[in-house]
């Protein structure tokens, strides 16, 4: 570090401080020296530009920034070395441009547009991403995490885990990721923990926003085995703790973890009255008509606006339970069922509770082995909901009949403006008329919207 | 599975990278839609939109294909689920039959005696085992089959996922340099009608504008034009106008001044004439006065050398008396001088005159006392009678000086009351009372008390404010007119004080100096005044003062009171106030002469000094001592003469006898002593060397 240090631009045309011995060396003490040619007076430093140097190389030891002048501030800020230990500089530095230095020198170049436009909440954020994501149960020691909490909290909005490690068990375990060290002497007891605990963390962080979660091992390439893939009811348990904890949470995001009835029971039973979850999203997961159920006693006992339950085994009966909460629900604007396996049972279920229900504006119901019954139902929903906005019916066998249903209520729809029937067999006459009535839909919107800005 | 997430997850950032360019579209529309090309921008706005979706269309139709495989993908699965169980239910059934077969069979075999039946049938339940585990391999290595055949499908489902992958990637990434493309086209499109429509403008504006201003030079020009031609007109007929006039003029001219000048011309003529006759009679004239004035002349210049001589006598006539006149006055200045130092000294004179009276009295008075109190001693002690002190009321009369003293300080005390705004206690008022008591008490018609009160009273009780407002104005009249009476140094040492306390000082010097002392006096100069405004008027009085004196004085005695009850709104001119005063001074000199009072001797006003020295009563002083050296009566005296004599001899008597006293002490004193010795010696016969002492000392 300190090599860097030296080798930095400054360093170049400057001697050193420590060697500034002037009355030593006569050729120092001169104004003017007129035998050298390549001599000029720009070589000698100003003391304040020693000064500032002097900062910046002891900043870990003396954090002197806030009583310095503007443009000292700029200098030093351009300077500083990126390896700084978070400690002396997250608190104390609010300049994005040496975030963003920090950032590109470990990530390389990055979207800083996903995170708000700040560099600085970049940063944190996937600090502490790194450090959750490299975490191994009984191996890394909690306290790595909880150091960087507070240097943290203020900072991270959203956390976007994207694998977690599972215990090592075995010594050719330690072959299978990179990221882990050669800590196997361990006993080969039972794990405290199957992952990492989020109740340590999820209370603390005090602006935590979101969360996404993934209970898997990225890139395991040929080490694959399936318990590196498993998401057990104890990481559920405490994972369910640790969310009814964190009362800021607005999204939640679990997919590919495997989450079947009970886990997501349990999940459900602790989310239930959440002062601020707005979006829920169990995409690819295994939940079938139970877990269907809870969700549905969720959408009664929750603020959710949005629900996306893409991929999973639901099917007629769990429809039924979500499509009965959501006839009384008031506050869903999107709810995504697609590539489940409602049927004609479960599309019809939640087009009737659609007659009742006046805030969805989204429904996707895409794939879901509905057929002509369905397409009825909808069209009676399509003349009568004024709410909805756009619908999706992709890949279920309308039919044409079903096709000239739909039609029929379409045309008697003004507020529709996405309709997707993609391989539904409904035939082109009748696609071709949705189409139109919904682009005169979007032509009326936009009128309306102009009017309003004008 | 995997494969479908991810292809969400990368959907999202396409869907925010094709909505954000719809915002942007839709703003430029607005903005397009603000001028007057709209129909065109809705138009491209409306294709654009198109293109946008038949792209996300064409990108997520994969995605949707990708569902619709999967969703067939798992209704196969299902079903194939549902067949393997059937077949595999099917196949336990079949097999437990065969089982069931072989285990009945076993109890058949059990019955066979027969080595060889039982070989038969243990061949044929091998058999039957054999031909159980055949069927079972069978379904094995079929479902073997299945496992591999749907590892292979994976692998060729992952291999055509990933290929999926890679067109939705490629088709996004196509669908965004096309949008881009194509709004960029849209954007130079916007541009460049912008800049045609400008263009236009521009062209249509400036062509307009040169139109305006061509306009504007033909004006300009023909308005110059027309300036011009005008200005010559003008001009002309300016020229035109300006030579008749001169014309006319001219004419006009010549007639009327020739007339002018012969009209003149006669006109002189004639006065020069007169003028010419009126000089001839001048002269004649002007030689006749001249004889006279010169004799006339010759008159004056006599009469005139005559008085010069005259005035010449005159002069020295005058400056004779001017030298006499300075010597006397020389002369008496040092005389006043000398009086002036005199009547210093006079003063101190008195003063320690004053100091050596008291002085004396005081002895005399302590002798006195002494006197009386021997007298008394003597009465008392040596002749046993009771003392009766003799008349001691002339003790308490101090002599005239005191009198003086007081009067002064009344007129000064008075005038300090009556300056004294209204703080008038009813001491005060009783004062007035006593003093109008006393010596002035001059008879008015009418009887009792209140009659009997004088003016002075008047002005304590009944017209108490308008009196003392009016003496107040008198004094304040006096001080301001009579300043000449005060002395310079007194105006120094007062100016610091206040006005009224100035007031007061200054009335007090007027006051010494004119000679004013007691309170009456005060009020009768304040009475003379309020009168004096009446004469006033006649101007014939003013002459002689004496005699207006008279008549101020008759005229008070009459209506005095009358003038003090009158509103005094207006007091005696203040120029008059001198005239008044001197008149007063004359008036008050000869009053006092004629109401000499008790104590007071002749008083000369015109020399105050002299008060002081002059003013004792030598008369009584004589008495006064000799009442103090008669305090012990001729009677007494003679008693003391007899009782001296006595005691004297009494004295005699009783030194004797004290001698005598002494005398016999002393003998009486030997003799103890003596008897003290007689019995020493008795006691110390024993011892004759003692008794040889003891013998000696009666010897002595």
């Amino acid at each position: 570090m300190t090599a860097t240090i030296s080798k930095a631009p400054w360093g170049g045309t400057y001697p050193p401080v420590a060697k500034l011995n002037l009355a030593a060396d006569p050729r120092k003490m001169r104004r003017i020296i007129a035998e050298d040619p390549e001599w000029s007076l720009a070589v000698v430093p100003h003391l304040s530009n020693i000064c500032l140097q002097h900062i910046v190389r002891n900043f870990e030891e003396r954090p002197i920034l806030d009583k310095l002048l503007p443009s000292h501030k700029d200098y030093v800020l351009e300077r500083l070395s990126t390896s700084l230990p978070l400690r002396v500089t997250s608190n104390l530095i609010s300049d994005e441009g040496y975030w963003k230095r920090c950032c590109q020198k470990r990530w390389g170049l990055r979207d800083v547009s996903a995170y708000g436009h700040s560099w600085k909440r970049m940063f944190h954020e996937r600090h502490l991403e790194n450090i959750i994501e490299l975490f191994i149960p009984d191996v890394t020691d909690p306290r790595l995490v909880l150091d960087a909490v507070p240097l943290c909290r203020d900072y991270v909005t959203r956390l976007n885990i994207s694998q977690l490690l599972p215990p090592i068990k075995e010594p050719q375990a330690q072959e299978e990721d990179d990221g882990r060290d050669s800590a196997s002497d361990l006993s080969v007891q039972g794990p405290s923990v199957d992952h990492f605990d989020f109740g340590i963390l999820l209370d603390k962080l005090s602006r935590l926003e979101e969360l996404h979660v993934v209970y898997r091992v990225k890139g395991c390439g040929m080490n694959f085995e399936w318990n590196l893939f498993e998401f057990t009811y104890r990481d559920c348990e405490l994972l369910a703790r640790a969310l009814k904890s964190c009362t800021t949470l607005r999204v939640l995001r679990i997919h590919q973890s495997k989450v079947d009835d009970e886990k997501c029971r349990l999940l459900v039973n602790n989310l239930l009255d959440h002062p601020s979850l707005r979006e829920l999203n169990l995409s690819h997961n295994l939940v079938g008509d139970r877990g269907a159920r809870a969700i549905g006693k969720l959408l009664t006992r929750s603020r959710l606006e949005t629900l996306t339950v893409y991929d999973n085994n639901i099917q007629g009966p769990g429809a039924r339970a979500i499509a009965h909460a959501l006839a009384k629900n008031t506050s869903l604007l999107s709810l995504d069922l697609r590539l489940n396996r409602l049927g004609d049972e479960g599309g019809q279920a939640i087009a009737q509770a659609l007659l009742k229900n006046c805030t969805l504006e989204r429904l996707y119901l895409g794939a879901n082995e509905m057929s002509e019954p369905t397409a009825t139902v909808l069209s009676q929903v399509l003349v009568q909901n004024q709410m909805l906005r756009s619908i999706s019916l992709a890949c279920n066998r309308l039919g044409s009949d079903g096709g000239k249903v739909l039609e029929e209520g379409v045309s008697h729809n003004s507020m529709l403006l996405e309709c997707d029937l993609r391989l539904t067999e409904v035939g082109q006459e009748s696609e071709y008329c949705i189409r139109r009535v919904i682009q005169n839909n979007k032509n009326r919107e936009r009128k309306t919207q102009d009017d309003s800005v004008m | 599975m995997s494969e479908t997430g991810h292809q969400h997850s990368t959907g999202d950032p396409s869907t925010i990278a094709d909505n954000l360019p719809t915002d942007q579209q839709e703003t430029v529309g607005r903005h397009a839609s603000n001028s007057c090309w709209s129909g065109s921008s809705l138009q491209s706005v409306e294709t654009m939109e198109e293109m946008q979706r038949d792209w996300t269309e064409l990108v997520t139709n994969i995605q949707v294909a990708a569902d619709a495989r999967e969703s067939q993908c798992r209704a196969d699965m299902f079903e194939a689920g549902r067949l393997r169980v059937e077949k595999l239910e099917n196949e336990a059934k079949s097999s437990l039959e065969k089982c069931e077969e072989i285990i009945r069979k076993w109890t058949v075999t059990k019955v066979k005696e027969f080595p060889q039946d039982l070989r038969d049938s243990l061949n044929s339940q091998q058999q039957l085992c054999a031909r159980i585990i055949e069927d079972k391999n069978k379904v094995i290595q079929e479902l073997q089959q299945e496992i591999k055949l749907s590892d292979d499908c994976f692998v060729k489902d992952r291999k055509t996922q990933a290929e999926h992958m890679d067109l939705i990637i490629d088709r996004m990434e196509e669908q965004v340099n096309f949008l881009m493309g194509s709004y960029r086209d849209e954007l130079v499109q916007f541009e460049n009608s912008l800049e045609q429509e400008r263009r236009i403008l521009l062209t249509g504006n400036r062509r307009k504008w040169e139109q305006h201003m061509e306009e504007r030079r033909h004006k300009e020009l023909e308005n110059a034009m027309q300036r011009m031609r005008r200005v010559e007109e003008y001009d002309k007929s300016l020229q035109q106008l300006r030579t008749s006039e001169a014309e006319d003029l001219i004419k006009l001219d010549t007639d009327q001044k020739m007339q002018q000048i012969k009209a003149t011309l006669q006109l002189r003529q004639e006065t020069h004439h007169y003028c010419l006759e009126v000089m001839k009679n001048i002269d004649g004239d002007n030689t006749i006065v001249k004889s006279l004035m010169t004799e006339k002349i010759n008159r004056w210049q006599d009469v005139v050398s005559r008085l010069k001589i005259k005035c010449a006598n005159e002069e020295k006539l005058a400056w004779e008396v001017y030298q006499k006149l300075t010597e006397d006055y020389k002369l008496k200045m040092q005389q006043y001088k000398d009086l002036q130092k005199k009547k210093q000294l006079a003063a101190i004179h008195a003063k320690r005159f004053e100091e050596i009276w008291l002085m004396n009295k005081e002895e005399v008075k302590a002798l006195v006392t002494k006197a009386l109190d021997t007298d008394r001693l003597i009465h008392e002690q040596l002749l046993g009678l009771s003392w009766q002190p003799p008349p001691l009321g002339f003790m308490e009369q101090c002599g005239s000086l005191k009198n003086q003293r007081q009067a002064q300080s009344t007129a000064c005390q008075t005038a300090a009351e009556l300056l004294r705004p209204e703080g008038t206690s009813p001491c005060h008022l009783g004062k007035y009372k006593e003093a109008s008591a006393g010596p002035r008490d001059v008879c008015e018609s009418g009887a009792g008390q209140e009659t009997g009160s004088s003016k002075t009273n008047r002005v304590g009780s009944g017209g108490k404010n308008s009196g003392t407002v009016l003496v107040k104005k008198i004094q304040e009249l006096l001080c301001d007119k009579a300043g000449f009476l005060i002395e310079s140094q007194l105006f120094k040492i007062l100016s610091p004080l206040e006005k009224d306390e100035q007031c007061l000082m200054k009335m007090d010097s007027i006051f010494t100096a004119m000679g004013i002392e007691s309170k009456e006096d005060v009020h009768k100069l304040a009475m003379f005044f309020t009168n004096y405004r009446q004469p006033q008027g006649d101007p014939y009085l003013t002459q002689d003062v004496s005699a207006r004196c008279g008549a101020v004085a008759s005229y008070q005695e009459e209506a005095g009171e009358r003038s003090y009850c009158s509103p005094t709104s207006d007091l005696m001119n203040p120029n008059d106030v001198l005239v008044a005063l001197k008149a007063f001074t004359a008036y008050h000199c000869r009053h006092s002469d004629g109401h000499d009072c008790v104590s007071r001797e002749v008083v000369a006003p015109k020399d105050p000094s002299m008060l002081a020295v002059g003013g004792r009563d030598n008369s009584e002083d004589a008495a006064y001592w000799k009442a103090m050296a008669d305090v012990i009566p001729e009677a007494k005296l003679k008693v003391w003469d007899a009782l001296e004599t006595a005691l004297n001899k009494y004295h005699v008597v009783l030194t004797d006898k004290s001698k005598l006293i002494k005398d016999t002490q002393r003998l009486r004193q030997q003799n103890a002593e003596l008897q003290k010795l007689l019995q020493q010696q008795a006691n110390s016969r024993v011892r004759p060397g003692q008794d040889k002492v003891h013998g000696m000392d009666p010897a002595r």
